[in-house]
């Protein structure tokens, strides 16, 4: 009943799902109404003219920048300023809205896109990287610089020059454009510390070499990350795959001190997952590092909730590598490779991020060496789970892992339902069958009696001219007949 | 290794490693120093596994960034990524735990082999409110600090005994070890290239999980 009712309630008149324009193809809320393809040619108007508006802002600041270093003389072009490539650059752009879509976890969906995008924009730039990204960083970039005045022109026209240097330096292994940019960092800070603005203001220096490290990187990403002629591509499915091959490890068996039953500790494990996933999806190397750094503090959120006391190695390590098999970060390696190569190093070797990170580079190292001792457990065991043969949920305990996480209950839930439903159709099937088999056996039945009732009484037909009544027929002629004879009574 | 900070007064910047078995302590003899805090309910620290603290040691500033590690039997294997550029490490045993001095002293052989002499060692008997449990002999802990060159202390966390003294000495040592490479960096300019590398994972022998081992 209930089904009818509801089934009343969605319907919507086919008109109304057709698209807006009225072009005949079905419509998308989604898509406000239209279809896919109104959709576009509305969005891509309004886009269009907000990206004229971008450029105009970009083209002013250009300008006023240009103005502003104009002194600066024959500062190297490197060019965010090749309008020319406008019609590349949009096209970029919308590749880059739709990256941020996809990203950070699917890496294939958002290529096929730009591939597609790029074929549009057939004119092959040397500048491909300008992105908006890029644009943004570099007018931070200024924007800080200018607080600066002169020193600010002279390390802006330093890092153009270097990054304009770098361009030729394709060619050259990774190691050594590694060794190229560490060079650069050592020599800025270098000549900072000696610069009468800066003097004596470590903390002014470590600010703005976290600018340049920012410029810089935003720039040279696309050329140095994951790098066709490393590994780091190999490496990373390689993890990937290990990581999917551990699906079963349990917190139990990592002894992690943290209680995912508790709401409030499986709200932060979420963030804490979602943070070092979120990294793929960073250019500079320190803004990796942040998005490691703001995991572990959830994962230090989750331990205080479950253990009501500081955090220390020894619960974190353990909960960060539990975190990294459950999250299964977007290109693992090549993140931390690119992060070991291109991040300032004061930064990696003894700040709070770079302990953060080495503790990341700790759970990668121990999940590619994990083995049964490791968690705890015979190589037996080990091998049957690794091999898909076995199951440690289920053995363990048939409560913990549907109360662990609300999907996995709900699942066991609508399974439980599914098989009952199951179990119904099939009675219902069954007795169908049998009702079935009824009506055949009872109609069977019925002929059958029939046919032994006509066997036993046969139909006789008699001849027709022999009236049934020939008898009696000449009734008429009885009363001229004499009267019966009277039985005499002989006494004798 | 110690980045000196700008021209004028020099800052020192160190990484000390603080390396020991699970449950020796390590974590609450940080957190007395640093917070001066033992098992208190109203701890407001979140975690205790990096802090940082900086020193003024005879006019020269100093910044030391601790770093706890993980110290159970199986992270064993990950230890030169932690201690990797350290300038310190404080080797923490329980002296009522014969074990966890054995710990200590595959440590010590590990990181001499390791970083050389660059490293500051200290060596630390923790909970000596413990003294009536005592497992670890006074003496044979002192005369095998000093045969690996390294200062030998003892310590309590929860009566805050012997820990200023304890970092105060490897602080002067580290500062006695960044002047000593200094003058020899004024020397010989060769050795700065090497010593600002980031963390690095060393991949020695990627191990094979044999699945079919199980069938023989």
């Amino acid at each position: 009943m209930s089904l009818k009712s509801e089934r009343r309630g969605i319907h919507v008149d086919q008109s109304e799902l057709l698209c807006k324009k009225g072009c005949g193809y079905y419509g998308n809320p989604a898509w406000q109404g239209f279809c896919s393809k109104c959709w576009r040619e509305e969005y891509s108007k309004a886009r269009q003219r907000q990206i004229q508006e971008d450029w105009e802002l970009a083209e002013r600041l250009q300008r006023e920048e240009e103005a502003a270093y104009a002194s600066s003389q024959g500062a190297p072009s490197l060019t965010f300023s090749k309008f020319e490539e406008k019609k590349t650059n949009e096209t970029k752009r919308k590749v880059q809205t739709v990256k941020k879509f996809f990203s950070p976890s699917s890496r294939a969906a958002p290529k096929k896109v730009a591939d597609s995008q790029e074929v549009k924009a057939s004119s092959p730039s040397i500048n491909r990287q300008t992105s908006l990204e890029t644009e943004r960083a570099s007018k931070d970039f200024i924007d800080f610089l200018k607080s600066f005045r002169k020193p600010g022109q002279d390390i802006l026209k330093q890092c153009r020059g270097f990054i304009e240097s770098m361009q030729h330096k394709k060619e050259l292994s990774i190691e050594e454009q590694s060794e190229c940019v560490q060079d650069f960092y050592q020599n800025m800070v270098d000549r900072l510390q000696t610069h009468s603005t800066f003097k004596g203001s470590s903390e002014r220096i470590d600010k703005l070499m976290d600018q340049i490290e920012n410029f810089i990187m935003t720039r040279l990403y696309k050329n140095v990350f994951c790098p066709e002629t490393t590994d780091d591509e190999k490496k990373d499915l390689a993890i990937q795959k290990r990581i999917r091959a551990l699906h079963w490890v349990t917190l139990e068996m990592l002894c992690v001190p943290v209680n995912e039953e508790i709401p409030e500790v499986y709200e932060l494990v979420v963030k804490a997952i979602t943070a070092v996933i979120e990294m793929d999806s960073r250019r500079v190397p320190r803004e990796k590092l942040t998005c490691i750094t703001q995991c572990s503090k959830q994962i230090f959120n989750a331990i205080k909730i479950t253990k009501n006391e500081p955090a220390s190695a020894d619960d974190f390590l353990p909960t960060l590598i539990y975190i990294v098999l459950k999250a299964n970060p977007p290109r693992l390696q090549s993140n931390i490779q690119y992060i070991t190569r291109f991040c300032n190093p004061s930064r990696l070797m003894t700040g709070e991020d770079g302990y953060y990170f080495t503790n990341l580079c700790c759970a990668v190292a121990f999940i590619e060496k994990l083995d049964a001792q490791s968690l705890n457990l015979t190589q037996e065991d080990f091998d049957r789970y690794m091999s898909g043969q076995a199951s440690p949920k289920k053995q363990d305990s048939e409560e913990w892992s549907p109360e662990a996480c609300p999907g996995l209950k709900q699942m066991y839930k609508n399974l439980n339902l599914i098989s009952q439903l199951n179990e119904r159709q099939q009675k219902i099937l069954s007795d169908a069958k049998q009702l079935e088999k009824d009506l055949i056996d009872w109609s069977e039945g019925v002929t059958k009696d029939i046919e032994d009732i006509i066997e036993k009484y046969p139909l006789e037909i008699k001849p027709r001219g022999q009236p049934v009544a020939a008898i009696d027929s000449d009734n008429v002629e009885n009363d001229k007949l004499p009267p019966p004879i009277q039985p005499q009574v002989f006494i004798g | 290794m110690a980045s000196a900070g700008a021209g004028g007064g020099k800052t020192y910047s160190f990484k000390v490693v603080l390396l020991g078995e699970g449950c020796v302590g390590k974590t609450s003899l940080v957190l007395r120093y640093c917070e001066n805090k033992f098992n208190d309910k109203h701890i407001t620290t979140l975690q205790a596994s990096f802090l940082t603290k900086k020193l003024n040691i005879g006019g020269k500033r100093v910044n030391i960034a601790i770093w706890d590690t993980a110290g159970q039997e199986r992270f064993h294997a990950l230890g030169p990524i932690y201690y990797r550029d350290s300038n310190g490490a404080i080797l923490v045993y329980d002296i009522t735990d014969e074990d966890s001095f054995q710990k200590v002293k595959n440590w010590v052989k590990e990181l001499r082999k390791m970083l050389g002499n660059d490293i500051s060692l200290c060596i630390v008997g923790n909970k000596l409110d413990l003294e009536k449990d005592r497992h670890v002999s006074v003496e044979e802990a002192e005369v095998y600090a000093e045969s690996v060159g390294a200062k030998h202390f003892h310590t309590s966390a929860k009566l805050n005994k012997g820990i200023e003294e304890l970092f105060l000495d490897l602080c002067k040592r580290m500062i006695e070890t960044a002047q000593a490479e200094e003058r020899a960096k004024g020397n010989g300019n060769g050795q700065s290239a090497n010593t600002r590398r980031g963390v690095q994972i060393v991949d020695d022998e990627p191990q094979q999980q044999s699945s079919g081992g199980c069938c023989s």
